[in-house]
């Protein structure tokens, strides 16, 4: 216990300011406006790090999308088999692709709405955190109910026990299908998913043989899909019940038991710590704080609620050397973009292209190892595309892909800069900062800012006003948090 | 002939002439820059003999045949009675076939290329495939752009390892472009390198969203540029100390940096890249579709003198699971005449004995028809390698029609080895460092 004491020794009450208020909101969340700063501040860090942790679930405000539902989908099948051409299937298929792709649509929109208006954001970003973690992508699934499902079994274990967590995945319909379980029998075991539960959802590469995976490939077979209804089934046929040699112990495991098996090794609490670590807190965390967040997940069951609250009730949370560090990820800049602004989310055709340019199409990871974060979010076309996206959502005049015709929501100026902050341009570029970066800016570029500012008449004009944003949202400054 | 080093500061010379006095940046000469050379030095100093500006490195060209393309219909086994008999339906007719050889020809459709092979610069290589191939489209696209085995999950792409492995630090448009609008696998690496864009009005800064479009324009330049080396952000705003224990000193101010490097390496490209394609046309028509397109962009990009030696390109549309003959046609249509004005555009400019363009796709597809008169997702196929430096032929064998695997075609040449042949034989460059192994080099170059 040593060790993690020290490591996340709290923050003390007196440091408690806007800037780190600021932080928690952005990294336990999606950011949110001066008035959620405000609020965060007056809580003091106990109970603002509380109002994420212990946030009330308002799932009732997101109603299930519209999506094809298993039993439509069984209707599609038997039309086509009823179908006596082959024109008349090929419509079929062709209606069914249809419905496939307006489910996604209508799937990834209500996650992304979700998040951005929830009073629980920790929840969803830690949902998007597994998601990433878990890495499914409907490219291979095909199935938009299944990955709805999936990311609701994310999002109830999101903040609970990683253990429970895992053996619901290896239950979860879209995951069978996404590393081929589905096909695991008892004469042929697949490896696929004996394999990634360790390589990348819990150990890490060289820490099992495989041997290990080759024996655990027969504990996980029996796993389906039943396609009446889209829930998990136990093939008890197809299960190996004979004895399997795991991690140098034999017995007539079930997966169940080789997940205990695995997240009993101390090697998965720093696997999982240190992504956490990651995420939330900073790239290449010293090895310390890794043995720390290890030691902490070990002593409580891997209780990811609690871990992240004592990650962000510590003083290490809020160094300089983590606040404003992190690249904000696509997600992450189109919410706290859309937050800070006090818009919607843009167009779902503008929101689809976007995310898709940006490089963080949710429900698509691009492979079984998720997104890499960090400064893999930034090429020389994605920065450009994400300075152009705020000048799209600024003034509507940037001609970004997919943004022809659609019409952008009027932002409001009156609120963001009232009539008392645009007399000076020091009281106006205090004013801005705050709501665009919540961090002090630099010297040099507060120079500069105001050189721009000097240039106009003041009473500032919502033109400046709106100029002066876009500048200082294409700017390096703009992508950390 | 020159020496390395007196061609590495010929190459620094056109690229301070070019990039730097001559566009619009002359107000700043990054350190990264600096790097550039560097690393234009080491690689004249590793591959003597090959120079690398934009007026005469060798060039290779990507083009992706995205969604299966139906090889057996392709490069046609019209001597093969077994053909014939497992296409009732979409079996070519053998008097239309452009022939090769007594057992293989060409779609009728791909004239253009039967006209470069006959100039001696197209190559086919049969039955390219991998070990336990993949039939899913995400998957095996996947295998093809890191060139993995089928087996092992690997998130770089072979490009961006090629990237990695050849030239760190330079200016993102000189590693490698992208025609589309998202970054194939193929150049992903550790950051993202090269650009991607799908029209070049779109990779740039869009200022004109401003009321004042040019101080925007101005004012964001500055805001971009890259701060001192020992500037730290830290000792001006932290704020005060928090006074705990020390944080983790991870190269701090460093992610700032390279968000500026972006940053600025973006707008040389943007600059750049806008610079060449809004003054050079081509001299050839291309065919309207997006191919012709895109090959057109890489062409004028080519024309421009851009440093970039990779490009990527893709054609679409070829999942052809029902009443193919027509949609196939079409595909093969359109890559035979937009490649053609693609090598007389090359010709036309003095260039074409830079380029090699390889195409694939991420298998081929069944070696029996449908019931539906289409084809489904197959193995093996082959693939074609095109441009002045190509030997041309057959090469490989084309694999057997009847002794199949799970009714595909079994792979006798991997993919890899044409990948290393593009890599060792044309770029120049080390391919067991960028394919972590050795694969057999093939002839064709």
């Amino acid at each position: 216990m040593v060790l993690s004491h020290y490591m996340f020794s709290p923050l003390p009450e007196k440091l408690w300011n806007r800037n780190l208020a600021a932080h928690l909101l952005d990294r336990a969340g999606f950011g949110g406006t001066p008035a959620d700063i405000d609020s965060l501040v007056a809580m003091g860090p106990g109970k603002a790090v509380d109002s994420f942790i212990h946030a009330d679930d308002d799932g009732d405000l997101f109603p299930k999308p519209q999506m094809l539902m298993p039993a439509e989908r069984m209707v599609y099948k038997q039309r086509e088999k009823a179908a006596t051409t082959e024109e008349a299937r090929q419509e079929i298929r062709k209606e069914l692709g249809k419905a496939e792709y307006a489910s996604m649509l209508e799937l990834r929109l209500w996650w992304l709405n979700r998040m951005r208006y929830t009073a629980a954001p920790l929840q969803e970003k830690a949902t998007l955190f597994w998601h990433g973690h878990f890495a499914t992508s409907n490219a291979k699934v095909n199935d938009p109910y299944l990955m709805w499902q999936q990311n609701e079994t994310l999002r109830r274990y999101a903040l609970g026990k990683f253990p429970d967590m895992l053996k619901a995945m290896s239950r979860d319909p879209a995951m069978i299908r996404w590393l081929d379980l589905g096909q695991s029998r008892k004469d042929h075991p697949n490896e696929n998913f004996a394999r990634e539960v360790m390589e990348l959802f819990s150990l890490g590469e060289g820490h099992y043989t495989e041997k290990d995976i080759q024996e655990s490939a027969k504990a996980f077979t029996g796993y389906r899909i039943d396609y009446q209804t889209g829930y998990f089934r136990f093939q008890p046929k197809e299960f190996d019940p004979g004895t399997k040699t795991f991690f140098d112990k034999s017995g007539p495991f079930t997966g169940d038991d080789i997940i205990d098996a695995i997240v009993a090794q101390p090697q998965c609490a720093r696997f999982i710590g240190k992504k956490l670590w990651v995420f939330f807190v900073s790239e290449n965390p010293p090895e310390e704080t890794i043995s720390g967040i290890a030691e902490l997940l070990l002593s409580n069951g891997y209780d990811i609620g609690a871990t992240l609250a004592t990650i962000f009730g510590s003083a290490a949370f809020y160094s300089p050397h983590v606040v404003h560090h992190q690249i904000k990820s696509p997600v992450q800049w189109i919410m706290q973009t859309t937050k800070m602004l006090e818009i919607p989310l843009p167009d779902a055709r503008v929101l689809e292209n976007s995310l898709s340019a940006l490089g963080q199409v949710v429900f698509a990871p691009p492979n079984v190892k998720g997104w890499d974060g960090g400064r893999a979010w930034i090429s020389a076309s994605s920065l450009l595309y994400r300075y152009n996206l705020a000048a799209y959502l600024l003034s509507g005049k940037a001609r970004i892909l997919g943004g022809g015709n659609t019409k952008t929501a009027i932002i409001p100026l009156d609120t963001i800069a009232p009539a008392s902050v645009r007399g000076g341009s020091d009281q106006l570029l205090d004013h801005l900062s705050l709501r665009l970066f919540n961090y002090p800016l630099q010297t040099k570029d507060r120079a500069t800012y105001l050189t721009y500012l000097e240039k106009h008449p003041v009473p500032y004009s919502n033109d400046t006003v709106r100029d002066l944003m876009q500048i200082m949202m294409s700017t390096p400054d703009y992508q950390l948090t | 002939m020159k020496s390395p080093k007196e061609q590495s500061l010929h190459t620094r010379r056109d690229f301070l002439r070019t990039s730097v006095l001559g566009g619009a940046l002359a107000y700043t000469v990054p350190l990264f820059l600096e790097k550039t050379f560097l690393c234009l030095d080491t690689m004249a100093a590793a591959s003597p003999g090959q120079i690398t500006t934009g007026k005469d490195g060798t060039i290779l060209v990507v083009l992706q045949l995205a969604g299966g393309n139906d090889g057996i219909n392709t490069l046609v086994p019209y001597g093969d009675d077994a053909y014939y008999k497992a296409r009732p339906k979409i079996a070519l007719p053998k008097a239309d076939i452009l022939r090769i050889s007594d057992y293989a020809g060409l779609h009728p459709k791909l004239t253009g290329m039967h006209d470069l092979y006959s100039q001696g610069h197209l190559g086919m290589i049969q039955g390219v495939g991998y070990p336990n191939p993949n039939r899913s489209h995400f998957r095996s696209t996947e295998i093809w752009q890191t060139a993995s085995d089928a087996d092992r999950n690997v998130a770089e792409g072979w490009l961006g390892r090629y990237f990695d492995n050849c030239c760190q630090g330079s200016d993102p448009s000189s590693v490698g472009v992208a025609i589309g609008g998202q970054t194939p696998q193929a150049f992903t690496s550790s950051t993202p390198k090269g650009v991607a864009f799908s029209n070049p009005e779109q990779f740039r800064y869009m200022s004109e969203a401003a009321s004042d479009p040019n101080s925007a324009d101005m004012f964001m330049r500055q805001m971009n540029q890259p701060t001192d080396a020992n500037h730290s952000s830290l000792s001006e705003n932290s704020g005060g100390s928090i006074g705990m224990l020390s944080g983790p000193s991870d190269n701090d101010g460093s992610t700032v940096e390279f968000l500026q490097r972006t940053a600025l390496g973006a707008e040389m490209s943007s600059d750049k890249i806008l610079a060449i394609t809004r003054k050079t046309k081509s001299t050839v028509d291309y065919p309207a579709s997006q191919l012709g397109n895109s090959l057109n962009l890489v062409a004028r990009l080519i024309a421009g003198g851009l440093p970039t030696r990779v490009y990527y390109v893709s054609q679409g549309g070829f999942d052809t699971h029902a009443n193919q003959l027509p949609s196939h046609e079409r595909l093969m249509n359109d890559l035979s005449t937009a490649t053609s004005s693609f090598v007389q555009d090359l010709k036309a400019q003095g260039n074409f004995n830079r380029v090699l363009m390889i195409s694939f796709s991420e298998f081929g597809r069944r070696v029996s028809e449908n019931a539906s008169g289409g084809t489904d997702h197959g193995a093996a196929a082959p693939l074609f390698v095109m441009g002045g430096g190509v030997k041309p032929g057959l090469y490989g064998n084309y694999p057997s029609l009847t002794d199949l695997h799970d009714g595909d075609l079994k792979f006798s040449t991997d993919f890899r080895s044409v990948y290393a042949t593009a890599l060792e034989k044309w770029l120049g460059a080390p391919s067991e460092m960028v394919l972590g192994k050795k694969y057999p080099l093939l002839p064709f170059i």
